[in-house]
């Protein structure tokens, strides 16, 4: 099962030609919002690479983001999965069940020890000792820190994996955490959203493959080619905010002139994804262009923010300069002091108490 | 209640079209990428510089696109590339300024460039292609040809 051959190879046993391969590159390096040109460039770099091993975990979930991924237009899913990757391990896609494919997953992380990339999408519930979340018979907190051990990178896939997500959300009752704050020691790369937009999914993996390195990260581990711009900067109706015109209920004269929705709740000022320019569907629309501001889904605690209908110049939105990073830096200090169990358990009662202190 | 009671008016981009930032009379998103196709043609006129932007990636209303189609026209040539679907590049009536469409093989968009060239880069054969091709077509003669046969299999 070691996907020996290049990505290269593999589409010429496919049959696809050189402009086939350079096209696909093309609509490739614009999803990632690269310069066009990088396409001719990108297809003879990925043509030598090896195809990765690549291992799928999903844990407390709804399965929305893998719908997003396997609905990417460009690349497809199936290009992605014979061409470019060597997917050995994924519970919702594979036909095997049961032990045959526990044994698939224990199979494929031996044998690419070191050099599989592993997505993971859903948040790690560690309450009632993992068991909010168990396949196999083992914990997901158990699973991701074994399949960590061998990975070269983790793509944590969606805004749970990513950030805790819903289930992380006030009051967490399966207190679940991110992948970052259970695997420390490995290189991470956060593709969030909920769900992501499945191009940037696939945009991402593709970029490791065909760079080997990890992309140039926000401070949020987010890749910048996708989350580099905020919404709000690359919204067609941004002229309109410029220019001071605004909706004030959804079926007003502004709304069904196409204005700025920021006095509806947008919250594409402070939300860095690519829905503006890469959109959904195959580039067919996105929430503001369907009339619907901006949820803020791709950044951390986005539930616990406050109302989506509230405008951000209210100040009722983020908690009034709360870092959301701080249950989290709470908890890699925990659990790096105190060990991995016992982190746990400080790191969720640090987050209680801050919770309390809030409302106090 | 009849349907027309309801209090809803389909939309069509005509209404998008109201940008403020109107400059002579031109949406600013489509006067910036005007700009830029001009500079890029100079450049290409005057030492061979191609260029291209992405399109899917400018921030543009349906009025917006709409209206840069009318600007730039249709020109002489429409090529068409079967490879992993349709694509379709055409020049448009600003010579040297091709707009191509890429998509995939169930006809969904996949690319959408404006491309400053003489001829689109993915148009023009591949060198190792064409060094392929010849082997390949060299082998078919052979096959076809009894002498070279013969000498083939006496050796």
């Amino acid at each position: 099962m070691k996907p020996a051959d290049t990505v290269g190879e593999t589409l010429r046993r496919h049959g696809v030609s050189r402009r086939g391969f350079v096209k696909f590159c093309t609509a490739t390096v614009t999803a990632m919002a690269l310069p066009p040109w990088l396409g001719a460039a990108m297809a003879a770099q990925l043509s030598g690479a090896p195809r990765p091993s690549v291992v799928y975990l999903s844990f407390q979930e709804c399965t929305g983001c893998f719908e997003s991924f396997i609905r990417s237009f460009s690349p497809t899913i199936e290009s992605l999965i014979f061409d470019v990757i060597s997917l050995d391990y994924d519970d919702t896609l594979m036909a095997a069940a049961g032990d045959a494919a526990e044994s698939a997953l224990s199979t494929a992380m031996k044998a690419h020890f070191g050099d599989y990339v592993l997505i993971v999408d859903g948040s790690i519930p560690t309450g009632a000792s993992g068991a909010c979340c168990t396949a196999g018979g083992r914990s997901a907190e158990a699973t991701l820190r074994e399949a960590a051990k061998g990975a070269r990178v983790i793509l944590a896939v969606g805004t749970c994996s990513s950030f805790g997500g819903i289930p992380f959300a006030d009051p967490n009752p399966t207190n679940a955490w991110p992948v970052s704050a259970i695997v420390g020691d490995k290189p991470i790369i956060n593709v969030s959203g909920c769900p992501p937009i499945p191009e940037v999914i696939t945009g991402t993996l593709l970029q490791f493959v065909t760079t080997g390195r990890i992309p140039d990260l926000d401070e949020h581990l987010r890749p910048k080619a996708f989350f580099g711009n905020s919404i709000h900067d690359r919204c067609y109706r941004r002229p309109f905010f410029d220019a001071g015109k605004f909706a004030k209920t959804f079926d007003d004269e502004g709304a069904r002139n196409g204005w700025c929705l920021y006095e509806l709740g947008c919250k594409g000022p402070t939300t860095y994804n690519a829905c503006a320019t890469l959109k959904w569907n195959g580039g067919t629309s996105f929430p503001i262009e369907s009339g619907h501001g901006c949820l803020g889904c791709s950044e951390p605690e986005f539930w616990d923010k406050g109302s989506f209908y509230e405008a951000q110049s209210t100040a009722k939105w983020g908690r009034a300069g709360e870092s959301s990073r701080k249950p989290l830096a709470e908890f890699a200090g925990a659990a790096i002091a105190a060990g991995a169990v016992l982190g746990v358990a400080s790191a969720g009662a640090g987050r209680l108490r801050q919770h309390k202190l809030e409302k106090e | 209640m009849r349907l027309s009671d309801i209090a809803i008016r389909i939309e069509d981009s005509v209404a998008l079209a109201t940008a403020p930032e109107r400059l002579g009379g031109l949406g600013g998103g489509v006067a910036a990428i005007l700009t830029e196709v001009a500079a890029a043609l100079e450049g290409l006129a005057a030492n061979g510089e191609t260029a291209l932007i992405d399109l899917r990636s400018l921030p543009m209303s349906p009025a917006d696109r709409e209206e840069l189609l009318a600007v730039l026209g249709q020109g002489e040539v429409t090529a068409t590339l079967d490879a992993q679907g349709v694509s379709t590049l055409r020049e448009t009536a600003v010579a040297g300024l091709w707009w191509t469409l890429h998509r995939d093989q169930t006809g969904n968009v996949t690319a959408e460039l404006l491309e400053v060239a003489w001829v689109p880069q993915i148009l023009a054969a591949h060198p190792q292609d064409v060094a392929l091709a010849a082997a390949e077509l060299r082998r078919r003669i052979g096959a076809r040809d009894p002498a070279a046969q013969a000498v083939a299999g006496s050796t």
